[in-house]
């Protein structure tokens, strides 16, 4: 019961199949609340399918995932509830182009929470004002910059009080100068004590927010470490070429 | 330079750059001024417009007989509705007209708001044509006819389709083979039929299939038939609105936790009517020229009852005028729709930047 309170994802023998090739071998994987996971490996790697996985935008053929003590599985209820308390952020954002900033943000409460609509927009507000574009609200997500765009995806993703945020590269789609703005917004979220895994080559986030770093190549976990030993001591041959690719340019 | 001077400058440089470019020009000039000019002469100058002498007094000029639509007008609009109720008739053509033109004021643009003003809208259309309530005299189906019928019949073809598509769309797009399939050859079938055939069917063979009491009357035959063959072209439409969204709509709407219903509804339906909206619109205008087709099976629309205004007694050499005057109605209408299709794309295009 205890591990219960505190463990936030528990995957255990996860196995995932595109046709015959194996994207993912073997997974465990166990995150408590409030910690900070970050993913990295080269393309390919099965990363980002290793976090779908969690909210089942990918199905597993074996194994186990636990999310919050619901255990993921066909019965579409409990992949509902799963849904309900983890949020996403994509890379390529995905806010709905058709609706206005706040409505991105008010959309899912007002659905699937049930908040009065009024209290929704309350909550969203606060949310955009934590990302810093509570003046956006009215605007389309097609008038904003890619930066902005991501904040919102956040907010969005944050108006329904998750317990859990997952990140899909969310840099990767960005201009160079507009990194740095959703990084600061994904720091204050880790300071405050969300249970986050995000998917990212942004090393020096990594570093300063990461309680541990995964490393992982051809669908496996190669090497598990808190970011002080990953980068200045880490162990496998593979670990140290990514690192070196990544960090000397 | 001003404007003026600019226009002609362009005007120049487009159409008399060189000698032969000049020449074309200049001809087709004439050919445009003589073709105007012809029917100037023969539509306006020498043209009978009033019916007072009947068709005598048409042999008087040389020109257009437009005696026959002062004469005819009512039996190509009405039909052969009782003549003392036509008001009814008019009035309901009316309502609908204006339930089309309030549908494409952009705030009425949501699913509850269209579905009612089109509900109440047709409601009305049908109390007044029918009547049999609140005093007025029933009028059975069989007896309406001319522009009231066409309006009627594209109508409640939309109304009947549009939601049809949308579940066949859906239906076609679902995670389950057999019903995807199923589906998938419904909608080839019947795509592969021609519309007569379909009308044709609904009208006559229908009634050797069915149950008695689910016979109906022919005009709500040939209207499912005809609103059917309309879902199934629709549907394909809205499918490729559907196809041409990227995967990452629906899966943030999965993400927050949509479930199916809401993801469609909220998500994907609206964007895939704002990508599909150009076809969309002119499927809409192929149903109403196609509405003319009824005439096969026995029933007097706009088309028909034009051709009965010159058909019987003195009027039988006015068929130009009447047709004329008929494809200006049909003109009227599709061509106001398509400018208006034309005008939604350049303001969807500037919402979506």
């Amino acid at each position: 019961m205890s591990q219960n309170e505190t463990v936030a994802v528990k995957i255990t023998d996860l196995n995932k199949y595109y046709g015959s090739f194996h994207a993912l071998c073997d997974i465990n994987l166990s995150v408590k609340k409030g910690e900070k996971i970050v993913i990295c490996g080269p393309s390919g790697s099965g990363k980002s399918t290793l976090i779908r996985c969690i909210n089942r935008l990918e199905e597993h053929q074996q194994g186990s995932i636990n999310v919050l003590g619901t255990e993921l599985n066909d019965d579409l209820g409990n992949v509902d509830e799963i849904r309900r308390e983890v949020g996403m952020v994509f890379q390529h954002f995905n806010l709905f182009p058709h609706l206005t900033v706040l409505e991105n943000c008010v959309l899912a409460p007002v659905l699937v929470r049930k908040i009065p609509r009024v209290e929704a927009e309350e909550i969203a507000m606060e949310y955009l004002a934590k990302v810093k574009i509570p003046d956006q609200a009215r605007k389309f997500p097609g008038e904003l910059s890619g930066g902005q765009q991501q904040r919102v995806a956040i907010a969005r993703a944050l108006c329904m009080k998750p317990e859990v945020m997952l990140f899909d590269e969310p840099t990767s789609a960005l201009d160079p100068e507009m990194i740095s703005e959703v990084l600061d917004v994904m720091t204050t979220l880790a300071q405050e004590g969300m249970t986050m895994l995000c998917v990212t080559h942004e090393m020096g986030f990594a570093r300063q927010v990461a309680d541990r770093v995964i490393f992982m190549a051809e669908g496996e976990i190669i090497e598990e470490a808190d970011p002080e030993t990953f980068f200045n001591n880490p162990q496998s041959e593979r670990t140290k070429t990514f690192l070196s690719q990544i960090l000397n340019h | 330079m001003n404007i003026f001077a600019l226009k002609i400058e362009q005007i120049r440089g487009d159409y008399f750059s060189t000698r032969f470019d000049a020449i074309v020009s200049c001809l087709c000039l004439v050919l445009v001024a003589w073709v105007g000019w012809s029917f100037f002469d023969w539509g306006l100058l020498n043209a009978k417009f009033s019916a007072d002498q009947g068709f005598d007094g048409c042999r008087a000029v040389s020109g257009a007989c437009w005696a026959v639509i002062d004469d005819r007008a009512r039996l190509i609009f009405f039909g052969l509705y009782p003549y003392e109720e036509q008001w009814r008739s008019a009035l309901a053509c009316l309502i609908i007209v204006l339930v089309t033109i309030l549908s494409c004021v952009p705030s009425f643009w949501t699913a509850k708001r269209l579905t009612t003003l089109w509900l109440v809208g047709f409601g009305i259309f049908y109390v007044l044509m029918r009547g049999g309530v609140f005093g007025m005299t029933e009028v059975l189906e069989s007896e309406w006819g001319g522009l009231a019928l066409t309006l009627f019949i594209f109508s409640a073809v939309c109304i009947v389709g549009m939601p049809m598509s949308i579940i066949f769309a859906l239906l076609r797009q679902s995670q389950y083979r057999v019903i995807a399939t199923t589906m998938a050859l419904i909608i080839e079938g019947i795509r592969a039929l021609p519309l007569l055939g379909v009308m044709f069917a609904a009208a006559m063979v229908l009634t050797f299939v069915l149950p008695d009491w689910l016979h109906g009357d022919k005009l709500y035959r040939v209207i499912f038939g005809y609103a059917l063959f309309f879902a199934c072209y629709q549907a394909e439409i809205i499918r490729g609105g559907i196809q041409s969204l990227p995967s990452g709509q629906e899966e943030a709407a999965k993400a927050l936790g949509l479930n199916y219903f809401q993801r469609t509804g909220y998500i994907i339906l609206p964007q895939a009517f704002r990508n599909a909206l150009p076809p969309t619109i002119s499927q809409i205008v192929v149903t109403f020229k196609e509405t003319s087709l009824v005439y096969i099976v026995g029933f007097f629309d706009l088309l028909t009852s034009g051709k009965a205004s010159f058909s019987a007694g003195e009027w039988t050499a006015t068929y130009v005028e009447v047709y004329f005057f008929v494809a200006l109605i049909y003109f009227s209408f599709v061509f106001s729709l398509s400018r208006y299709g034309a005008y939604l794309e350049t303001r969807l295009r500037v919402g979506q930047n």
